[in-house]
């Protein structure tokens, strides 16, 4: 039985699943623990998937997803509340309203920060403009520039959390927008190369803004075989990303990837399906760095507990 | 319950021990402990959060009464099939009728495909819900401006399928090629461009319609769906009863 059917089988609910967290051996009790919760794609899917729905009927559901963080925050006073873009599409909610429930929700549900998808530029620069009133969470986006475009101004290429008496940056990057995006809907918004913003936004913030940890949001993609960018291509080529919270694909990850980077570090790839049928989380204690030399990784190790 | 933490708890080490030593600036390192699960299933178990479910209560009521507004009524079903359609034609001949209108000058071809139509309109009452199940794609109307050689690629494609056009007549000979087409009731001219009403998906080469991905395609603002509601309500005001029959485009040998 892999682990994804034994949870399906299980008895006890997802909620208690959460609860589990606390009870871990490997998580010393005296140690500040950071959180990271994670969503990505959830495509204006507001109300559970219909339960007519053949593959994902009944999953899902904000008000639902709500609870849940709730509930981890009631026992975990660092959380870092992420989302990798594609807030919307996919139900009447957005045809109708045009993202403002999202927003509204994710504002109300504490969300710290999101990056842009594709899909959230369906209604135009002037759509996106229109809701970002509802938005109580700031994008962050490295390697779109929209400077030319009514939007310049209004968004930074990352931001720095304090938590767990930690300073966690957390930057964003896009995926190429020109074919996937219709022109008129993206506007005069240029896409810059995401290899060379990330080093970029590594050394400002590993340097002068001396964080412990760098979160890349990433909306680039899982993996694809070509030679486009993705997120393991993208950790394989920069330093100094602990974490990639990724999604375009709508990839469900049994477990999150470690891809070795240039140094011969890790940096872990997460992504959670779409459609908010999941929350991702990841939990992060911070030990004291030593100066000895990093064992070098021989290969990607074969996280899966399946 | 111990099966799964135990496992979790070994796996945790295992990747804490792989992922922990290095060198790096920061004074501190961030060290994952990958548990319980890194994806929870948000299922049917979990309770709703009633602050969050208040907010989406009236916004839901709006959906659900859009969605049943009742935009017009068919006495028989409109119906979809490969090759010609009512729904078919219907759906095509609006393009036309939209994109003329959106653009303000007169369009030659409307095609729609039999694949990008999701479900055929009921008898009865059609409401705004029935239109988003024929047409759950935000597909855009646009129009192509579109070369002799590449309408007769439109013709041969449209013969191999019996496909029906809007505006446009022709036979299928024995060989499987489009003969006596006629635009308009005119014989084809191949050395004319026609503008041809079309999603922006089909215009992008979807379905395999490769030969329009080298044409500019002109926007028209207006998406599928919305013309297809359109219309309806329209004829619905004008006392109309929403009608489609299949009325011999293509004709086959």
């Amino acid at each position: 039985m892999n682990r994804r059917d034994f949870l399906k089988n299980s008895t006890f609910g997802a909620a208690s699943l959460s609860l589990l967290g606390v009870s871990l051996p490997a998580v010393a009790a005296s140690e500040a623990k950071l959180v990271i919760l994670h969503t990505n794609d959830m495509h204006s899917r507001i109300d559970p998937f219909p339960e007519s729905d053949k593959q994902w009927g009944g999953l899902g559901g904000m008000a639902r997803r709500a609870a849940m963080i709730t509930q981890i925050r009631k026992q975990e006073p660092h959380v870092l509340l992420l989302d990798s873009g594609d807030i919307w599409q996919g139900t009447p909610y957005f045809n109708f309203f045009g993202g403002e429930l999202e927003y509204k929700l994710m504002s109300q549900m504490g969300y710290d920060a999101t990056t842009f998808g594709n899909h959230d530029f369906d209604n135009g620069l002037e759509g996106l403009q229109k809701q970002l009133p509802n938005a109580g969470f700031p994008f962050l986006i490295a390697n779109y520039d929209f400077s030319k475009t009514p939007l310049a101004g209004r968004f930074q290429p990352y931001k720095v959390f304090e938590k767990a008496g930690h300073r966690i940056g957390v930057f964003g990057l896009g995926i190429e927008l020109s074919g996937l995006v219709a022109d008129k809907n993206f506007g005069a918004t240029q896409y810059l190369d995401p290899v060379g913003k990330a080093q970029e936004m590594v050394t400002q913030l590993r340097g002068p803004e001396r964080c412990d940890m760098v979160i890349c949001l990433s909306h680039l993609g899982y993996k694809y075989e070509s030679a486009k960018i993705d997120d393991r291509k993208l950790a394989a080529q920069v330093n100094g990303i602990d974490l990639i919270l990724g999604g375009h694909t709508h990839t469900f990850m049994d477990a999150p990837e470690p891809i070795q980077s240039p140094n011969g570090r890790a940096t872990l790839i997460n992504q959670v399906g779409w459609s908010g049928i999941n929350l991702g989380r990841l939990d992060y204690t911070f030990a004291r760095g030593t100066r000895q030399p990093t064992v070098a990784m021989a290969a990607v190790l074969p996280v899966q507990l399946a | 319950m111990s099966f799964l933490s135990s496992r979790v708890a070994a796996f945790s080490l295992l990747a804490a021990v792989a992922l922990a030593p290095g060198c790096q600036r920061a004074v501190y390192q961030a060290k994952p402990q990958l548990a319980p699960v890194t994806a929870q299933p948000v299922g049917k178990a979990l309770p709703e959060d009633a602050q969050v479910a208040a907010v989406i209560t009236p916004y839901r009521q709006r959906v659900t009464q859009q969605m049943s507004e009742v935009l017009g009524s068919a006495p028989v079903p409109l119906t979809k099939n490969p090759g010609e359609s009512p729904l078919g034609n219907f759906v095509a001949d609006l393009q036309r009728q939209r994109a003329a209108a959106a653009l303000r000058e007169p369009i030659d071809v409307g095609v729609v495909t039999n694949g990008g139509l999701r479900t055929s309109l009921p008898a009865g009452a059609i409401t705004l819900g029935s239109v988003f199940e024929l047409m759950p794609f935000e597909n855009e109307l646009v129009v192509l401006d579109t070369p002799g050689p590449v309408m007769q690629q439109l013709f041969e494609y449209a013969a191999r399928i019996k496909m029906a056009l809007s505006n446009v007549t022709y036979t299928v000979d024995a060989a499987g090629k489009p003969a006596n087409i006629r635009i308009g009731g005119q014989p084809f001219n191949p050395a004319k461009t026609y503008t041809v009403a079309i999603s922006d998906y089909l215009a992008g080469g979807g379905d395999n319609m490769i030969f329009f991905k080298a044409l500019k395609p002109r926007d028209t603002g207006v998406l599928l769906r919305t013309a297809i509601a359109d219309k309806i309500r329209q004829l619905n005001k004008e006392g109309q009863s929403i009608t489609a029959k299949v009325e011999g485009r293509v004709k086959v040998i």
